[in-house]
């Protein structure tokens, strides 16, 4: 019921968008360096993924044995656990990492160095353990009152958690600073008002030392509230215009409050995970005990896994509806189909791939579909 | 092949000093520096021709022996003059047992041509130490103390001391002791004395193996073992221990300022403070012996007494004179400024037995017990500064923090790390 009240978009359910040709929106070219790239993309995520799982399940199985290396009690005990489990999957990803940085480079899709990439995947793994931490101690104080129900107050806790993340999200994000395109700022504030988030403001990230790659993204909650512009889209090839449809793309996501949709699925998909964790880990005396935690980690991974494609359609769901969203107040269909475009060139993304690759790593909707939303929206109000 | 280890020992143990050399030791000691600049300088080349008869003959040649143990045994003269570790003037010749503070060098003997080779870069990590243990620049110039090295910093505070006592502090004097006795190790490393590798071990030294009852102890159970797997991450495993340590910090400032008053107005620290206050600095400890890789396991998160094999044991409240306590925080200047020089000597042991535990599986016992008397100081400083003890840290090493080590097969000579 809480699901069918999440599901409903803006996006009219009778909107027919034409099958356009992605041959005369891209080059030829364009489309096989794409698509090249995408499949070895692929490849290495799947190929990383199995070995994930693999790493995760061999540690659910020895993983008991670390407990000879604290001297912590039951919950510290725990946590070093969980932390040598996330250690364990850093090494055995690294590699895919590395290929995937070295493809990267080959299409000028990153600009980071490869022992940069070592040392800050190994300092960040510092803010994984953080939270690692966090969650087992969390979940492992709720078991000693509530053992095998803990998992009902968990998801509560994890959920509120996950509120406070988004809450501070904004402060944490390096580099911001105020848009200083007049033209654009002026948009901003108009497509804002005309969405009804007047209040919220724009920023810009500086990336480009690490990156080529354009992106923009919507975050905080409430006085946090706040889209952020990459600087690398602030570059031609994108012009102002295209800057605009952008700005009321990420506008869409706050004014129709797709963060909190999204901790509305997160809080159902959740609940019945934590679930199957608490049955799971029952055979090694539930999560009370510090021995069940590396089970309860490759549990809790293949279940991600598992909903990952669930997770993907909501996803895309909420991106499409953005998209209309900005398409109702930037008015400039033309525009939207320019930055699909060149996003799609810059990102060396395939804009028409197989259904599957979609179905299991599609987190936006493919830049076919959304040119195709553009398009119909321009017949249907200026036929 | 030479395994005989140079070591230091203390011929005159007295502690007596007179205020007149002491009030102007750095003066009087021109024309040491003078000379033992100009030693050095020959010294330099003199260890250069030695290197090479090294080299060509696998033995030094025992004429340039004898010169540069003469200026080792000098120089170590000249940092204990300075450093108040000795009191009379020292002679300019650096002969065998003409002062109160004595190397021991052995004869020359064979030395492996490949480490002989390498000797210099190979001592690099022991240079590093020796300069925080004594004071910059102290083996690079032969005694231009110019930071606060350990030696350094207990000379200066010693200084101090004397004029006001008309004696040396007994742990001040060892403290430098130990910086000058581990420095002259170096030396003789460098020099082709020995091949043993310089040790960092306090325990080496009779006077660190005397048990003292400080109401402050840091009992050792540690067995050197290291998993490398916990080495590699030691510093991201330390993170949510970090955090908590910090979080618990802000309730120990308030808790220190309330034991303060409360101290003053009855005389003695209330138990409940003083069991919370005691709690976090074993806990502190217990995190840093961790980091530091003093103590192998990921310790609990409360501090609870006998959890962990690097621990500290506290006495419960005694009575404190209120003076002391009132003007506790600058009291405390002198053992914090010791324990600032004693940490940065613990952080490169830190890295050294990082990579050590990485690649053996185990740590060396002397750059262990380097750490813990460093956690032994720091943790009876802060439980000064805590109101938990009024008793003053002791500055020099001592047997109080290994009192419950596991016993081992002693070698007839130092141990090397």
């Amino acid at each position: 019921m809480a699901g069918s009240l999440l599901w409903p978009t803006e996006v009219p359910g009778d909107l027919r968008p034409p099958d356009l040709d992605p041959r005369a929106f891209f080059n030829q070219s364009d489309i096989e360096a794409a698509q090249s790239y995408e499949l070895f993309t692929t490849i290495n995520t799947i190929l990383s993924t199995i070995v994930l799982v693999v790493v995760l399940a061999l540690y659910a199985r020895h993983g008991e044995r670390f407990t000879r290396e604290s001297a912590a009690g039951r919950i510290g005990t725990g946590m070093l656990l969980g932390m040598l489990g996330f250690a364990f999957v850093w090494f055995a990803q690294l590699p895919f990492g590395l290929v995937q940085l070295w493809w990267d480079r080959r299409h000028d899709v990153s600009e980071v160095g490869y022992l940069d990439h070592v040392v800050t995947s190994w300092l960040s793994l510092g803010s994984v353990f953080l939270f690692v931490c966090v969650a087992i101690a969390i979940v492992m104080a709720l078991a000693r009152p509530f053992r095998d129900q803990w998992w009902i107050p968990g998801t509560a806790a994890f959920v509120g958690l996950a509120l406070l993340f988004a809450f501070v999200a904004p402060y944490l994000v390096p580099d911001q600073s105020p848009l200083r395109n007049g033209r654009l700022d002026r948009a901003a504030h108009e497509l804002a008002r005309k969405q009804g988030v007047s209040d919220i403001p724009v920023k810009v990230e500086d990336v480009d030392e690490f990156t080529d790659e354009p992106n923009a993204f919507a975050v905080g909650l409430g006085p946090t509230r706040r889209v952020i512009l990459w600087n690398t889209l602030l570059d031609p090839p994108f012009s102002d215009r295209e800057v605009r449809v952008v700005i009321a793309h990420e506008l869409g996501h706050h004014s129709r409050n797709h963060i909190w949709k999204s901790f509305g699925w997160f809080a159902l998909l959740a609940a019945p995970m934590a679930l199957l964790v608490a049955f799971a880990t029952r055979g090694r005396g539930g999560i009370y005990e510090a021995r069940a935690v590396p089970l309860a980690l490759f549990v809790v991974i293949v279940l991600q896994i598992g909903v990952s494609p669930l997770q993907n359609v909501i996803s895309r769901r909420l991106e499409s509806e953005a998209d209309w969203v900005a398409l109702e107040t930037a008015r400039d269909p033309k525009a939207q189909r320019e930055v699909f475009r060149d996003l799609t060139r810059t990102s060396v993304t395939d804009p028409d791939p197989p259904s599957w690759t979609v179905a299991l790593f599609g987190t936006h909707p493919t830049a076919m579909h959304r040119i195709e939303m553009a398009e119909a929206w321009r017949v249907r109000n200026w036929p | 092949m030479n395994g005989r280890a140079v070591r230091l020992t203390v011929l005159d143990p007295s502690l007596e000093r007179n205020r007149w050399t002491v009030g102007f030791r750095l003066i009087l000691a021109i024309p040491h520096f003078l000379w033992l600049a100009g030693w050095f300088s020959l010294a330099t080349m003199v260890a250069i021709a030695n290197w090479i008869a090294t080299l060509i003959q696998g033995t030094p040649s025992p004429m340039l022996h004898r010169f540069l143990a003469a200026y080792v045994r000098y120089a170590a003269h000249v940092a204990a003059y300075l450093t108040l570790a000795a009191d009379p003037f020292p002679g300019f010749t650096g002969r065998p047992g003409s002062y109160a503070i004595e190397v021991e060098i052995p004869e020359p003997g064979p030395q492996n041509r490949w480490v002989t080779g390498f000797r210099l870069l190979l001592a690099l990590p022991a240079i590093l130490l020796a300069d925080a243990l004594v004071g910059f620049g102290s083996t690079a110039a032969g005694g231009g103390y110019t930071s606060a090295g350990l030696a350094s910093t207990a000379g200066f505070l010693g200084w101090f001391y004397c004029l006001a006592q008309g004696r040396m502090a007994e742990g001040l004097r060892n403290a430098a002791v130990y910086g000058i006795g581990y420095t002259a190790q170096v030396y003789g490393y460098l020099f082709f004395f020995t091949q043993r590798y310089p040790n960092s071990d306090p325990a080496t030294y009779e006077f660190a193996n005397v048990y003292r009852a400080d109401p402050i102890r840091l009992p050792v159970s540690d067995d050197l073992h290291r998993s490398r797997l916990t080495s590699f991450f030691r510093l991201l495993l330390g993170i949510p221990h970090l955090v908590w340590l910090l979080l618990w910090g802000i309730a120990v400032l308030f808790a220190v300022i309330a034991n303060w008053v409360a101290t003053l107005i009855r005389g003695t620290s209330p138990q409940g403070l003083h069991n919370f206050l005691a709690a976090y600095l074993r806990y502190q400890t217990h995190v840093y012996a961790f980091l530091q890789l003093v103590a192998n396991p990921f310790p609990g998160f409360a501090g609870e007494p006998g959890s962990y094999p690097v621990d500290v044991e506290i006495d419960g409240p005694g009575r404190q004179n209120r003076w002391v306590t009132g003007f506790r925080l600058f009291l405390a200047i002198p053992a914090l400024l010791v324990s600032s020089a004693l940490t940065t000597a613990a952080f490169l042991a830190a890295i050294y037995s990082w990579f050590h535990g990485l690649f053996r599986g185990q740590v060396p016992r002397g750059l262990r017990n380097l750490g813990a008397y460093q956690l032994r100081y720091q943790a009876q400083t802060y439980a000064y500064l805590y109101l938990l003890t009024s008793k003053y840290p002791y500055s020099g090493p001592s047997a109080g923090w290994q009192m419950t080590l596991t016993p081992e097969p002693q070698p007839p000579q130092p141990q090397q790390t």
